[in-house]
């Protein structure tokens, strides 16, 4: 196992790698395990936990930078005394890595109303297949100068480079922030017209999940069938617009954490396949110049066995 | 197709004064399938292209140095409106503007707002990864693009999406918007539309400094209240404004106004105006100023908009800049702009997306006076420089094209412009596509031969 304890060092190790041709397994905080499956098992681990830490933030800039190891409980005990978050709030726990987040794209039930990673993403440093290191973008909110390989390693899979440090755009925790579980025995129809309808109306949700028995019984909710939803905004916004969910049926106040709790039995989504992208040869050539030899994340994206 | 000079005058520059490239040639593709078959004959004949849209740019990044320019404003078909999905699919020269008019009886419209909007096109715009003032809540034309087919410079065509989750491909419809034309030419292009909102209010808040502006606006975003548009306009600008016919009633004395507007749901508007009032009261404004009516809401909106035309009377020539710095840096450093004005006697006149800290200190002036030219000429570099140490960028919005490839080299190290080449390379390994644009080329490592792939070293 590879722990390297900064960005220099973890370059040496690429490079060193690349040199041997020999593949690396990038692990973050360890909580995508079963996504890596596809990750050839002769691999060597490399880990970034020891890269921890907020690099920079400033409250009033609404940015902040931390080392690809930070967990999103160290962004979150940073910015939450200055009543921000970093809005990612991805399926899983909080022990997962910053950089694991951007490197999966891993988005969760706030992605419509509070953006996905490559909406939140301003920047980042990676270190590419030959050990050589990329400033991508910057830490202001807008920012063309250059080719975007921001949105290029987003989402890439460690299989383009490894994430080391990221930039992300932080917003205001909503001044007022309520949670409402309202019990429907609907038919589907009509839970998806009006859920959709919601949605789409003045009072925009920050969330809006529809949970079946398990989610339900999971979280501790007494009906089978809930509508669960998040209302943010300024006193007067979420005042409205906890009257129109209440028009819609009977709901019931909960707490905030049962988000966090949702997020982690949340298992609603298809295990990684990564077929489509094996076959692309636009693909393969975008992989073929970061990663020539093939040592990262080998298996996924191209991943071409020698 | 022209070839003449005569004919080719017209194209030889872009919105940008101070750049002039002729064309070998200019080629107007009137389908898709003729742009197609024109890309696949210069690849054959081997041949670089510049794609250029409405030429509104203000970068340079549209000129073509003695190579074929790529005109693509005749694609103008939008090809469909989808209102159950809030998406159109467009070609590439429909004008942003258009978009918005045929989205509106569908209580829809499409977010991105340029100043140029009533002339650029959706193609130009994906290029540059445009912005515009209501980017700062809606996001810029990367959050708004969900799909395009893109023709690379090999003929070949390639289908890029918005990868949905779980995240399983790369995002190389991110990487393609805003790579300025570089990575080929797109020939459909499917954007988000996005419902208009319930309520607006705009606001004109008015101050007797620059700095207690600029504190206003970084106190506002720190408040966490997220407006639609938060626009800067100093006192030289004010005044270019109400002196041309786009007068806006903005007041004459003030040394900066602030235009702010919030959207949304009418029931949260009156508390975050009240919240907007009391913060740029708190900050020294004379006053705040809220639209009555749509009229009054058109008239401030348009003076904002039509500042760049305004400053054109001031002088026959208008250096045009765009730089982004963190919003907690704005006063400190429109402080430093205008000490450097002072210094090198030019006149800068700020008008800028203030919320999103991305600054346009623009300078009229008369480029047939070689001293005053030269001025203008240090004056920004050492402007562009200031930025570039307050942690800022090169550019928020215009793109690099031809006018910042001097910066690149000073915003980022060897190995992070290289890897931007390798990038291109993937789409475009002879590069054919907008030659000598974005990236300076001795960047460019060189173990890619253009005469074939060769392995790494």
């Amino acid at each position: 196992m590879l722990l390297p304890s900064d960005t220099a060092e973890l370059a040496l190790m690429v490079r060193d790698a690349h040199d041997r041709r020999a593949p690396l397994r990038i692990v973050g905080g360890g909580r995508w395990q079963a996504a890596g499956a596809a990750v050839a098992t002769d691999a060597t681990r490399l880990e970034v936990r020891r890269l921890a830490g907020i690099v920079e933030y400033v409250p009033g800039d609404l940015t902040l930078t931390a080392r690809a190891g930070a967990t999103l409980a160290d962004v979150d005990d940073a910015t939450a005394p200055h009543g921000q978050w970093c809005p990612v709030l991805p399926w899983g726990d909080d022990a997962a890595s910053l950089g694991a987040v951007f490197a999966t794209a891993t988005t969760g039930p706030f992605e419509r109303a509070l953006g996905r990673p490559r909406d939140l993403a301003l920047g980042l440093e990676f270190v590419d297949g030959t050990g050589a290191t990329v400033r991508a973008g910057g830490r202001v909110v807008k920012n063309v100068a250059g080719f975007d390989l921001t949105r290029l390693l987003v989402g890439s899979w460690g299989t383009l480079g490894v994430i080391t440090e990221v930039s992300v755009r932080l917003r205001a925790r909503p001044a007022v922030d309520e949670t409402w579980a309202l019990a429907f025995d609907w038919s589907d129809e009509q839970a998806l017209a009006r859920r959709t309808s919601f949605e789409r109306g003045p009072y925009a949700p920050l969330a809006l999940r529809r949970l079946e028995s398990r989610d339900c019984q999971a979280l501790g909710l007494a009906a089978d069938r809930t509508l669960l939803a998040r209302l943010g905004g300024n006193g007067s916004f979420v005042a409205a617009a906890r009257n129109a969910l209440r028009n819609l049926g009977n709901a019931e106040a909960c707490d905030a954490s049962t988000w966090t709790r949702y997020r982690m039995v949340y298992d609603g989504h298809a295990p990684p396949n990564f077929a489509a992208a094996l076959a692309d040869p636009l693909s393969q050539r975008v992989r073929q110049q970061f990663d020539p030899r093939y040592i990262l994340n080998r298996g996924i994206f191209g991943g071409r066995p020698e | 197709m022209l070839e003449r000079p005569t004919e080719l005058l017209v194209y030889e520059n872009d919105a940008l004064p101070g750049y002039h490239k002729r064309p070998r040639l200019a080629v107007f593709p009137g389908t898709r399938d003729e742009t197609t078959a024109v890309v696949r004959a210069l690849y054959r004949a081997g041949a670089a292209f510049v794609a250029r849209g409405a030429g509104t740019g203000l970068s340079g990044g549209a000129l073509a140095d003695d190579v074929v320019l790529l005109g693509l404003q005749r694609l103008r078909r939008i090809i469909g409106i989808d209102v159950a999905a809030r998406a159109a699919i467009v070609e590439p020269g429909v004008v942003n503007a258009l978009l918005t008019r045929a989205a509106t009886p569908f209580g829809l419209h499409y977010a991105p707002d340029p100043s140029s909007q009533s002339a650029c096109t959706i193609g130009g715009n994906v290029a540059e990864n445009a912005g515009g003032p209501h980017c700062l809540k809606y996001g810029v034309t990367l959050n708004h693009v969900l799909a395009a087919t893109v023709l690379l410079a090999d003929g070949d065509e390639v289908k890029l999406r918005t990868p949905s989750p779980p995240h399983v491909e790369y995002d190389l419809l991110g990487a393609f918007v805003g790579s300025e034309g570089c990575f080929g030419v797109a020939l459909d292009i499917t954007v988000r539309l996005t419902p208009n909102p319930e309520g607006v209010r705009t606001m004109l808040a008015d101050f007797v400094s620059v700095e207690s502006a600029a504190r206003a606006t970084s106190a506002i975003i720190a408040a966490g209240i997220v407006p639609a548009a938060l626009e800067l306009m100093d006192a030289a600008t004010i005044q270019a404004v109400e002196s041309s016919i786009y007068a806006a009633g903005y007041p004459v004395d003030a040394a900066a106004v602030l235009l702010v507007e919030v959207d949304g749901a009418e029931a949260g508007l009156d508390e975050d105006v009240r919240a907007v009032e009391q913060i740029c009261g708190a900050c020294g404004a004379r006053g705040v100023r809220i639209a009555s009516d749509p009229l009054e809401r058109a008239r401030l909106w348009q003076g904002r908009k039509k500042a760049f035309g305004a400053m054109g009377r001031l002088a026959p020539h208008l250096a045009v800049q765009d730089a982004v710095v963190p919003r907690t840096k704005l006063a400190p450093i429109l402080a430093a702009i205008a000490e450097v004005g002072a210094r090198r006697r030019v006149r800068v006149c700020n008008v800028f997306h203030a919320g999103d800290g991305n600054l346009h200190p623009n300078i009229p002036y008369n480029a047939g006076d070689p001293d005053e030219a030269s001025r203008v000429e240090a004056a920004m570099r050492e402007i562009m420089e200031l930025c570039i140490a307050q942690g800022g960028t090169i550019t928020g919005e215009h793109g690099v094209g031809l006018d910042k490839l001097a910066y690149m080299e000073r915003l980022f190290p060897g190995d992070s412009l290289d890897a931007m080449c390798r990038l291109r390379d993937a789409f475009d390994p002879l590069r054919r596509a907008n030659p000598g644009k974005v990236v300076p080329s001795h960047s460019c490592r060189e173990w890619v031969g253009v005469t074939g792939r060769q392995t790494a070293p």
